[in-house]
């Protein structure tokens, strides 16, 4: 089962997914290539251009003073880059890392200048053309859920896939503790 | 707003604006040279009628000029043109230097570095200094000093020109070097580049110690294994070696920005004086000389305002009445040395002393040897300059020289003696891109704590944990007693001893303050990269920075300063 996900491609091969959408995946318009991943029962994509890799679950060593979604930094071949984990970022329950749990890492843009981050999710599935009339625009759902970190909502092969603005996602998160301990 | 577009768009900035490369390199370069033009002409003052000197500043000058004709920067190009025939009348003999020259061509230098220094902030439409009547200014002086209707300069009375260093400083010999040096091929890269080099660098350096280290390796009998492991291990020092040499740079630059402020304010003060350089070659990592500027600064301010006598004191004392200030800089046992000495007064012990006292900072019946005593000028507050003056004397002086030089990880000490002079002397470190640590271990955590901010560990025993109603906050060593830091509660790190005297104690210092920090274990020594942990982590109190360890895990780098700042936040799960 390892790396078996639900349309029976491995990470492997959504990896190479990926890097091939790096060179031809250029959006026009709103439409373009996304990766796509679970949290929970959601499916959520984001657009392949601002992911660098894929990589497993590795030893992530704790920051004090941040926020819980904040998992920590992990060491990237010599860089230092920060983990978010996107289930407790988005107010679902924690879940124990399982091992087609991923992280993500991707560029993010800030105010102030482009950094990598990693993001974990519970799977990540693949890279999935989405045309433009597939997307929908973001209706006004009011109550809890946040509009502002969407792209909008594609209905692909009968499922909805919602699509994440990743520099909104994790923008706000730019500059962690500056809160008292 | 500038004159050039209170008609309109900033429409000379046309080129500046399309090429942001070409423009950089303009800005970077115009830097270069006003640099070394300020610093050639301190050495024409000594000596006016050297042309070669004039020629040293022509070039660079007409290369500014130049440039920004290339980027049709026109305001630029014709006030640099105007004072440029000056020059160029000079350097073929048919005017004359004299102080009223100098004092122009310093003056345009200032005004274009503000205008160049503005132009990224004008190109983005924001409003600049109006330098149009300086301008108009300096080059009617021009106009009045080449048809000879020189008014008296504005040079001070009381200000003498100082005399000629002593020949065995080599500065004269010296003096022709920048010119040569920019002769030399060269690349300029940017310096992100060469910091993601030299981190790599650091890394390969760690990682083939430990691939040495490595039990499979270490114990290795294979002569040919192990001649070759040898080889690597040559290779990567030499490679460290090189890659750390290009991240360095001579403290000429920044010794010649003293040699300006030492001349301005000597006129200002009225207190002739000669600053002399040694070891300007003397090179440091780029990072350093950067930071070291401002405390320089300060010290020399403080050299010329407190440390020398007015004239009239020196002569009843027997001294020159020309001070001399001395800037050396050289290598001391893998560190550098930057000193500063005056041959003034030295520091006033006793007054010292009372100020301390009437400012609180010792007890009214404390007695202090004079090494205590002078150390307190280092306290934040703390100021004896009687009179508030524009430059000395705000009592923000010596402990930002002090927080600064630690943040460098250096050290600055001072030796005085009454009536002959005062030299500081800071230590700093060859590098800060790698710090030899302490690696701590607080549950399954890592830290590591750069080794010189340690003073001492221990396990303690439980009688010299003392507690507060209930809370542990104090740890005694010795008859004294030190905050105490419960890394692991501080922190939040499950796992954690909550038994202090169970793990160990560490005592660590910074700027004379000292905190006590609780961990479970100490895991030995390690030298590290330092590595940012980026924009999002940059407020974090009491973490500097992270490491890459030997397995592969990151460490965070405790920042002491930052740790102080966290005393008496928690502490109540914890117990002796």
């Amino acid at each position: 089962m390892i790396g078996a996900v639900n349309q029976g491609k491995s990470v492997i091969e959504t990896m190479l997914a990926v890097e091939a959408g790096g060179a031809n995946g250029a959006t026009s318009g709103s439409g373009g290539k996304f990766l796509t991943f679970t949290l929970g029962n959601e499916e959520y994509g984001v657009p392949v251009l601002k992911v660098r890799e894929i990589i497993k679950v590795m030893d992530i060593t704790q920051v004090p003073q941040v926020p819980d979604y904040v998992l920590g930094v992990i060491n990237l071949r010599g860089k230092v880059i920060p983990v978010i984990d996107l289930r407790r970022k988005f107010g679902f329950a924690a879940m124990e890392h399982t091992e087609r749990t991923c992280i993500i890492v991707a560029d993010v843009d800030l105010p102030s200048m482009r950094v990598m981050m990693g993001v974990v999710v519970d799977s990540v599935q693949e890279v999935l053309n989405v045309t433009e009339s597939e997307i929908e625009e973001t209706p006004e759902f009011g109550g809890r859920a946040t509009t502002a970190y969407l792209l909008g909502l594609a209905k692909v092969k009968d499922s909805v896939k919602i699509l994440l603005d990743l520099d909104r996602v994790l923008g706000s998160d730019g500059q962690l503790g500056t809160r008292a301990v | 707003m500038s004159d050039v577009n209170a008609g309109g768009p900033d429409n000379e900035l046309g080129a500046f604006i399309a090429d942001p490369e070409l423009a950089g390199m303009f800005i970077a370069d115009a830097a270069d040279h006003l640099g070394t033009i300020e610093a050639t002409l301190l050495k024409l003052e000594k000596s006016p009628s050297d042309l070669k000197l004039v020629n040293d500043i022509f070039r660079p000058f007409h290369t500014v000029k130049g440039n920004a004709g290339v980027l049709g920067i026109a305001s630029i190009e014709e006030f640099a043109h105007k004072i440029e025939t000056l020059l160029d009348l000079a350097r073929s003999g048919k005017h004359a230097i004299g102080p009223a020259e100098i004092d122009l061509v310093l003056k345009t230098v200032d005004l274009l570095k503000l205008i160049i220094e503005e132009l990224p902030a004008r190109a983005a439409g924001q409003p600049v200094t109006d330098t149009s009547a300086r301008r108009r200014e300096l080059m009617a002086r021009v106009d009045e000093l080449i048809s000879g209707t020189t008014p008296p300069p504005s040079n001070k009375a009381g200000f003498t020109t100082p005399p000629p260093p002593p020949a065995s400083n080599g500065e004269g010999d010296r003096g022709k070097g920048p010119s040569v040096r920019d002769e030399q091929s060269t690349v300029k890269v940017d310096t992100k580049k060469l910091d993601n080099l030299v981190d790599m660098v650091g890394e390969l350096v760690i990682a083939q110690a430990i691939l040495a280290e490595d039990p499979a390796i270490a114990g290795a009998t294979d002569d040919r294994l192990t001649r070759r492991l040898a080889h690597v291990r040559r290779i990567t020092s030499d490679l460290q070696r090189d890659t750390m040499a290009m991240r360095m740079m001579p403290i000429r630059q920044t010794f010649q920005k003293m040699a300006r402020l030492a001349r301005d304010l000597a006129r200002k003060f009225e207190k002739p004086c000669s600053l002399t350089l040694i070891g300007e070659d003397t090179e440091l990592d780029r990072k350093v000389v950067e930071h070291l500027t401002d405390p320089l600064m300060h010290m020399v301010r403080n050299a010329i305002d407190h440390g020398i006598e007015p004239p009239a004191e020196r002569q009843a004392a027997g001294k020159p009445i020309a001070a001399e200030i001395r800037l050396r800089a050289f290598h001391r046992a893998g560190f550098i040395v930057v000193e500063i000495a005056d041959d003034g007064g030295g520091l006033d012990t006793e007054r010292i002393l009372a100020k301390g006292k009437s400012q609180g900072l010792v007890p009214d019946d404390a007695e202090l040897d004079p090494a205590d005593i002078h150390q307190l000028i280092f306290q934040p507050g703390f100021s004896t300059a009687s009179q508030v003056t524009e430059l000395s004397g705000r009592g923000v002086g010596m402990d930002v020289v002090r927080r600064n030089i630690e943040a460098l990880r250096g050290r600055i000490d001072i030796h005085t003696e009454r009536g002959k002079g005062t030299t500081f002397s800071i230590q700093l470190p060859l590098t800060l891109a790698i710090v030899d640590g302490i690696l701590l271990g607080v549950g399954s955590d890592r830290f590591v704590i750069p080794t010189f901010a340690v003073q001492e560990s221990f396990r303690p025993t439980p009688a010299q944990v003392q507690t507060l109603q209930g809370q542990v906050c104090m740890v005694q060593v010795r008859d004294r007693l030190y905050p105490l830091l419960h890394l692991g509660e501080v922190f939040n790190i499950a796992g954690a001893r909550k038994r202090i005297s169970e793990g160990t104690v560490i005592i660590c210092h910074e700027s004379g303050r000292v905190v006590a920090l609780a961990v479970d274990e100490l895991l030995g020594k390690q030298e590290v990269v330092i590595k940012s942990l980026g924009e999002m982590f940059r407020n974090i109190r009491g973490i500097a920075g992270g490491a890459i360890l030997g397995d592969g895990r990151i460490g965070l780098i405790l920042d002491t300063g930052g740790l102080l700042s966290l005393v008496g936040k928690t502490t109540s799960q914890v117990a002796a």
